[in-house]
């Protein structure tokens, strides 16, 4: 079989922390080699990609569309074209995708749709029904979920939480778990501060993401469950996380795309496209969530994307159903924070590579030899409009006509080439 | 300053909020109001400047006064005034609100006035429609023309308001009234107090412009003027506060507690009143204190200005832009 040659370009590696010059030979979908100079073969297809980046293809650890079970605005077709024309070879249905993801035969169907797809599918489990008693976790994990969890949906009884992380733990199954207090959290659409409180806004505060990383970063010590918290977005929600690993415990951390970019002055205007759930916050947490991406606090950056029905947005702020369509601009949104100077390239896509990959316990999310050659080549200072050059996703999106960085020329995943762009 | 010393028009084709306004936007609002106020004690109250133009009312909350108010305000102006009472139950049956909002439009309303529990609910129609809007209560954010007619019997009262001490007590965590007050008493220059228990106070509340208290007697030393505002059943419910009772004793207004206040301060309420809770009824009937009957008289002048003056402006804007 031939083999593929990408050569010119600057190769960044966040799991060995490489960036720097290289090419890279791909063989039967996995990469075979790294150098600075390999030969092309007479049969070698040769990618030059000289001064663009070649980084592991992105792995989503959260993205929602209308299957498995349902139909609508988002097709699991329409979510995969869309992931792979911006750089992201492996996406992670939410436990409440579609119908919702609760049992093992859920998990078959979409690895049963992963086999001809163009992008890898992983899938999460809703542990528990209704906050009330624990799903199928064991099997469904046998079925290939990469993981468990509450899906967004805070659980109240505790009790019940303890029981599932104790029996979670018995399979070394990371649990992903909304970092939100029930009831601080209940009926809220703005967060605390003073702007939201003179928009006379239901507010959510920042101690009810600590209260809720505390409470089940207690039960995690208890269990010696994995726990990822998923979608941080306060300050005061990172200095628990940190505070629970101090005390040793193995605590990963999910931030969403969109609380990267974004702050509460951009739903001011009460644009329904800016009613997020977390809802978005103050500077100062925006400003926490990007330093502790560069102190490595962070596993996974998130792109939640939720394509919504246009006339789910069709109401005042408050009405307006939250979520964004964001996948397309999860790598614009790091590669904006690199061209701004306040990440490294390595800082911005660890969380969205080698990060979410070891979450997962996949092989992809890496550039080494013998890995999966899932692969991206891309320009992380060209300059895009989100949403102009017509998206792949048609549905309401946060990032909407905002001017970001990055742009993706090649997705490449098990060796094939499944998004070019025409340039 | 004479009206026409006014080399300045009245800029605004919406009011969505107090917080869009200047001073002199006010001054203009408030001397237009005068007169109506003046016309409206007259036998024929019945003027012509929004002859052949169609107000439509869109109230999705329930209301009496202030539906009445504008309608009447509407009317004595000549305009085709149309009540919608829409309950927000027909938008949880499917229909969202921006099908509302252009099914609306194509009727070809001039005005429209919107009451919804949602803020920013009154800048969606008007940003949809593209129809000069007032807001007549978006939630918790906004109650515009509620503040300017509490602001506009102060005035009349005191010829001005700034440099005066008022206080607002109760609810001002779920109230408008209280957001628009703070934002037009803070703009003409009044000190303003806040004043309930920590329950009924945004947290943040102190960086409004405004100075928080829990103890009213504290609150209401040296005052002008206190405007106490409808406690809801609800609240007791929510563990807000414990009970109608403990709230009456600490934060009910009474003759004596006004004590600690100026011998002449005013009481107001944006009303409906409940009566021997916030506000005892020997003083809300008090003729010497209470402005409460006035601010409803006010308001009536209030919104004939508002429309009055927001229909000009978009008058304008048609004929430069056919």
């Amino acid at each position: 079989m031939s083999a593929t040659l990408i050569t010119g370009a600057r190769l960044v590696d966040p799991a060995s922390g490489h960036d720097g010059p290289a090419n890279i030979r791909i063989e039967d979908g996995r990469i075979a080699e790294i150098g600075d100079a390999l030969p092309a073969g007479p049969d070698d297809e040769v990618v030059s990609a000289r001064g663009r980046v070649v980084a592991p293809a992105l792995v989503d650890l959260r993205a929602h569309c209308a299957e498995p079970g349902g139909s609508g605005a988002e097709s699991l077709d329409t979510l995969m074209a869309a992931a792979a024309s911006s750089g992201i070879g492996t996406i992670t249905l939410s436990p409440l995708s579609g119908t919702g993801i609760s049992r093992p035969e859920h998990i078959e169907l979409i690895a049963a749709r992963a086999l001809t797809a163009p992008v890898r599918l992983a899938a999460a489990g809703l542990a528990t029904s209704d906050g009330i008693e624990i799903n199928e976790i064991g099997l469904m994990l046998r079925a290939g979920a990469g993981l468990v969890g509450d899906g967004g949906r805070p659980i109240a009884d505790t009790r019940l939480i303890r029981r599932l992380l104790a029996y979670a733990s018995g399979f070394d199954a990371w649990v992903s778990l909304s970092p939100e207090d029930p009831f601080l959290s209940a009926g809220t659409i703005a967060h605390e501060s003073d702007m939201s409180v003179r928009m006379g806004l239901p507010v959510r505060p920042g101690v009810s993401e600590r209260i809720g990383i505390e409470r089940v970063a207690a039960l995690a010590e208890l269990t010696g469950a994995l726990v990822l918290f998923d979608r941080v977005s306060t300050a005061e929600g990172l200095a628990a996380v940190a505070a629970a690993r101090r005390r040793g415990l193995e605590i990963a951390a999910s931030v969403p795309a969109t609380h990267l970019m974004f702050n509460e002055v951009d739903m001011g205007g009460f644009d329904p496209r800016h009613r997020l759930d977390p809802p978005l916050r103050a500077e100062s947490d925006r400003e926490a969530l990007i330093t502790a991406i560069s102190e490595g606090l962070i596993e996974a950056v998130v792109s939640d994307h939720l394509a919504l029905p246009a006339d789910a947005k069709a109401n005042p702020f408050s009405d307006a159903v939250p979520g964004s369509a964001s996948i397309e601009a999860l790598l614009p949104a790091l590669c904006t924070l690199y061209a701004e100077g306040r990440l490294s390239l390595l800082e911005a896509l660890r969380p969205v590579t080698s990060g979410p990959a070891d979450l997962l316990g996949v092989q992809q999310g890496r550039i080494a030899e013998g890995a999966p050659a899932d692969l991206i080549v891309f320009d992380p200072q060209a300059p895009v409009v989100h949403g102009r050059d017509g998206p792949v996703s048609q549905a309401p999106s946060a990032f909407s006509g905002r001017r970001l960085h990055g742009l993706v020329l090649l997705t490449m995943v098990e060796g094939a080439i499944v998004h070019q762009a025409e340039t | 300053m004479s009206e026409a010393g006014f080399s300045y028009a009245f800029p605004h084709r919406d009011l969505l909020g107090v917080s869009g306004l200047n001073p002199l936007d006010v001054r203009i609002i408030f001397e237009r109001a005068e007169r109506h106020l003046a016309r409206n004690a007259e036998r024929d109250k019945k003027g012509s400047s929004l002859k052949g133009l169609t107000q439509i009312n869109l109230f999705f909350e329930a209301s009496t006064r202030t539906l009445a108010s504008f309608e009447l305000a509407g009317k004595r102006l000549g305009a085709d005034v149309v009540n919608f009472s829409a309950g927000n139950a027909s938008i949880k049956k499917g229909e969202s609100l921006a099908d509302t909002a252009e099914t609306l439009a194509a009727m070809r309303p001039d005005l429209l006035v919107v009451r919804h529990s949602s803020p920013g609910a009154a800048k969606f129609f008007s940003e949809l429609t593209g129809v000069s809007t007032v807001n007549a209560g978006d939630g918790a954010h906004e109650h515009p023309t509620q503040a300017l007619l509490d602001v506009f019997t102060l005035t009349r009262r005191w010829g001005e308001i700034g440099g005066r001490r008022i206080a607002i007590v109760g609810d001002i965590l779920h109230s408008r009234v209280a957001r628009s007050n703070v934002s037009l008493m803070n703009l003409l220059n009044a000190e303003v107090r806040l004043c309930g228990p920590a329950t009924l106070l945004p947290a943040d509340a102190d960086r409004w412009g405004a100075t928080v208290f829990h103890d009213l007697d504290a609150a209401l030393e040296g005052c002008d003027a206190v405007m106490t505002l409808r406690i809801q059943r609800e609240r007791m419910a929510g563990g807000l506060i414990p009970s109608e009772r403990e709230y009456a004793a600490l934060y009910g207004l009474t003759h004596d507690r006004l004590e600690t206040a100026q011998p002449d301060c005013l009481v107001m309420h944006p009303g409906p009143m409940n009566r021997g809770v916030e506000i005892t009824s020997a003083l809300a009937d008090d003729p010497e204190r209470s402005t409460i009957l006035d601010q409803v008289e006010a308001g009536v002048a209030i919104r004939m200005a508002v429309l009055e003056l927001i229909a000009e402006r978009s008058g304008e804007r048609t004929e430069i832009t056919p």
